[in-house]
């Protein structure tokens, strides 16, 4: 039995410079970046683009240092499950250490950071449509 | 240009096997056998496991040179690469040297734009038939 994972939901490219790195792939690799917003709680710098199903999201620090070399690096993904408490269960119960499924900032959304075994790979889980959307009618 | 889809991303593991087992045991993915192996051009050999419309690489040095041998010596495992594919590989190319960046001659509808061109991330642009 596994997780229920049905695709990859995004890859994080972390850098010291979200903004310039997110231009540079839009500039050169045709990538339309379709969103840009402030991660509440960190105030990181978040900047996303989709290719397909997977989201490329670039993420930075709060505050740019601008005489500094943009550096950047392939971070870690996050992949999308049928149902994250299932999962969060089954690793779990493998001897994972998994956070427990809180609400992402994608709308609905709830995510759960897996900590190691993973091949080195920084790694969550993300369920879509496991919260009601706030403002939606029900 | 214009990207059309993350068709990999590249993992490096010290131990090809020992990472697909943890991958297909824990976490429930398969090992698509009719690709990878080695790849002596590359001093590596590699596993592919899909998930959705994407794959994950799992990419083992062979020896001591090149890029991957590289990545874990410094960083031992991780994420150490994205793939793109493109519609016509020959144009993103000439396209990328057309802005300055640095990028291999492509090979088997396969080239590597220098991390440098990048801000430091490791692509691939890939041409699937």
């Amino acid at each position: 039995m596994g997780i229920g994972a049905t695709h990859i939901d995004h890859i994080v490219i972390s850098s010291n410079n979200s903004g310039a790195v997110a231009q540079t792939f839009a500039d050169n690799l045709g990538i339309e970046i379709k969103r840009k917003m402030i991660r509440p709680g960190t105030s990181a710098q978040l900047a996303f683009a989709k290719l397909q199903e997977v989201v490329l999201e670039f993420a930075g620090p709060p505050e740019v240092k601008p005489d500094e070399e943009v550096k950047a690096k392939l971070w870690g993904m996050v992949l999308a499950v049928e149902d994250i408490d299932a999962a969060v269960s089954e690793l779990r119960a493998k001897g994972y250490t998994v956070g427990d499924p809180t609400k992402a900032v994608q709308p609905g959304a709830k995510i759960a950071t897996v900590k190691g075994g993973t091949s080195g790979v920084p790694f969550a889980l993300i369920q879509y449509n496991a919260l009601p959307i706030e403002g939606a009618s029900s | 240009m214009k990207a059309k889809r993350i068709d990999h991303i590249g993992i490096v593991v010290k131990d090809l096997d020992t990472a697909l087992g943890t991958y297909a045991r824990n976490f429930g993915f398969t090992v698509d056998a009719a690709r990878g192996g080695s790849v002596a051009a590359l001093g590596i050999k590699n596993a592919f496991m899909p998930v959705g419309e994407s794959d994950l690489e799992f990419i083992q040095p062979l020896g001591e040179d090149g890029p991957v041998a590289q990545f874990a010596k410094e960083r031992g495992e991780g994420t150490f690469m994205l793939s793109i594919e493109v519609d016509d590989i020959d144009a993103a190319v000439e396209h990328l040297r057309g802005l300055g960046a640095r990028v291999g001659a492509p090979s088997n509808g396969v080239a590597f734009v220098s991390a440098k061109s990048a801000h430091g991330v490791n692509l691939q642009l890939i041409q699937r038939q």
